[in-house]
C-alpha cells in the first residue's frame, strides 16, 4: 500500500514538474527528433513555451546579467504594467512568447510560426532569401531569414519597431534590435531556442538567453481574439518592474 | 486502495491549485494574491470570450444589498483544455467562488476555484505565477 502511494505521488510530481501549463497531467513525449525526407530536422507541430514571458533574465546562463544601458534602464523603470503592449492585445515581438500554444509549419521556402494566443497572428521566416532588404520599415516581428546549420534552424531578424516589451517587467529595446534565434529539436518533445539579442541602442553588448519549448502531440490551435473582451488594462496597477509597489488596496509597498 | 486513491486525488488537487498562471498580462499587476475573497451568489451573465472568460454574480449581503461581481477566468482555450465548456455555468445558477480581489478595489476578482450548482469544484487554470517555460537548460 505504502509503495503504491509513493509511486502515485512520485508520478504526480514528475508530471507536474515536467509539463508546461498547457499540458499539465500529460507526460512530455520522448523519442528521437523526427526528420523530413530530405534529412533536415522536422520542427513542425504544436509547441508551448520557448521564449520569455515574465522576465527575460530567466533565460540567462548562471552568473550572467543583462547589460542594460542607462537610458534603457530609465525607460524600464518608467514603465507601468497597464501599458504592456501584450496586455493591450498587441503582439509579443521577438523573442517574447505568449503563454499559449503555437504551431511551426515548415515548407521548403517558408517556415511559419502560427500563434494561437496573444495575438492570433503569425511570423514568417524566409528560407529562400539570404539577405534582408535595405529598405525595411519597422514592424512588430521584423524581417526574418532562416537557414539550417547542421540540425539547428538559425533565424536572423532585423527591422523591428521599438514598441513591444521583452517581458512583463518591461525590458526595452530600440529599432536597432537584431536577433539571432537558434532552434534545435533535441528530441521529439524538446525544442531549445538559444537567442542572441544585439541592440546597441539599449544594451552595451550582445547577450544570450535560452528557452525551451515543449511539444504538444495531438493538440490543435484554437481561436483566440484578444480584443474581444479586454477589460484588464484599465484595472492593472503599478510599475512593471514591481507591480506590488504602492498597492492601493492593501496600502502595502513592497520593494 | 480507496485510501490511496483519496491521497492521490488530494495531491492532484493541490498541484492543480498551485499551477502557474496562463494570462496575457502580469497577474500581480491586477490582482492581489494576499486579498483572498470567497463569494456566493447567482450567476447573472457568462462571457465565453477572450482574452479571459468572465462571469458575473449577484451577491446579497446581510442587509439585503445586492452587489454584482465581475469574475475573471482563464481564456476559453485554457478552460476548454482543462475540461470546461461554454455551458458549464447557466444564468441563475448559485455558485461559490474562491479568488483574489482586484487591486483597484473594484468589484472584480480572479476566480481560482468555482463550486458549481451541482456541488462540483472546478479550477480556472489561472493562478499566481507566470512562467510557461521548461527549466532553463543553462541553469
Amino acid at each position: 500500500m505504502t509503495k503504491r502511494i509513493a509511486i502515485l505521488t512520485a508520478l504526480i510530481f514528475v508530471f507536474a514538474l515536467s509539463a508546461a501549463p498547457q499540458q499539465r497531467g500529460r507526460p512530455v513525449p520522448t523519442g528521437p527528433a523526427p526528420r523530413l525526407p530530405d534529412g533536415k530536422p522536422d520542427l513542425s507541430g504544436v509547441w508551448t513555451g520557448g521564449g520569455p514571458v515574465a522576465d527575460i533574465r530567466q533565460g540567462l546562463a548562471k552568473g550572467e546579467s543583462i547589460p542594460l544601458l542607462p537610458e534603457a534602464e530609465k525607460i524600464m523603470k518608467s514603465r507601468q504594467s497597464k501599458d504592456d503592449p501584450e496586455a493591450n492585445c498587441l503582439p509579443t515581438g521577438i523573442p517574447r512568447i505568449a503563454p499559449y500554444p503555437w504551431r511551426i509549419v515548415q515548407t521548403p521556402t517558408h517556415i511559419f510560426f502560427l500563434f494561437e494566443g496573444n495575438i492570433h497572428s503569425y511570423r514568417q521566416i524566409f528560407m529562400n532569401v539570404n539577405k534582408h532588404p535595405d529598405d525595411l520599415d519597422p514592424t512588430w516581428y521584423g524581417h526574418s531569414i532562416g537557414h539550417f546549420e547542421g540540425d539547428t534552424l538559425v533565424v536572423d531578424t532585423i527591422g523591428f519597431n521599438d514598441k513591444f516589451w521583452f517581458d512583463f517587467v518591461g525590458h526595452p529595446h530600440t529599432e536597432k534590435l537584431h536577433t539571432i534565434e537558434r532552434y534545435t529539436r533535441k528530441d521529439l518533445g524538446t525544442l531549445v531556442n538559444e537567442v542572441t539579442i544585439d541592440d546597441p541602442g539599449a544594451y552595451s553588448k550582445p547577450f544570450k538567453v535560452t528557452f525551451t519549448a515543449r511539444f504538444m502531440p495531438g493538440e490543435e490551435l484554437m481561436e483566440y481574439i484578444c480584443q474581444e473582451n479586454e477589460q484588464d488594462s484599465k484595472h492593472i496597477q503599478g510599475p512593471a518592474q514591481n507591480p506590488n509597489e504602492n498597492n492601493p488596496l492593501t496600502g502595502r509597498t513592497v520593494r | 486502495m480507496r485510501r490511496s486513491l483519496g491521497i492521490f486525488l488530494a495531491a492532484a488537487l493541490l498541484l492543480t491549485a498551485a499551477a502557474p498562471a496562463i494570462a496575457h498580462h502580469a497577474f500581480a499587476a491586477e490582482y492581489d494574491a494576499d486579498q483572498p475573497v470567497t463569494l456566493k451568489g447567482k450567476v447573472t451573465k457568462f462571457e465565453w470570450t477572450n482574452p479571459h472568460a468572465r462571469f458575473y454574480i449577484d451577491v446579497v449581503d446581510a442587509k439585503g444589498v445586492v452587489t454584482n461581481w465581475n469574475l475573471e477566468l482563464a481564456s476559453p482555450n485554457v478552460l476548454k483544455r482543462n475540461g470546461w465548456s461554454s455551458k458549464i455555468l447557466q444564468i441563475g445558477d448559485t455558485v461559490t467562488v474562491e479568488g483574489s480581489r482586484a487591486k483597484d478595489g473594484s468589484k472584480m476578482a480572479n476566480a481560482k476555484a468555482v463550486t458549481l450548482a451541482n456541488g462540483q469544484r472546478v479550477f480556472s487554470g489561472l493562478q499566481g505565477a507566470d512562467a510557461p517555460n521548461a527549466p532553463n537548460p543553462n541553469q
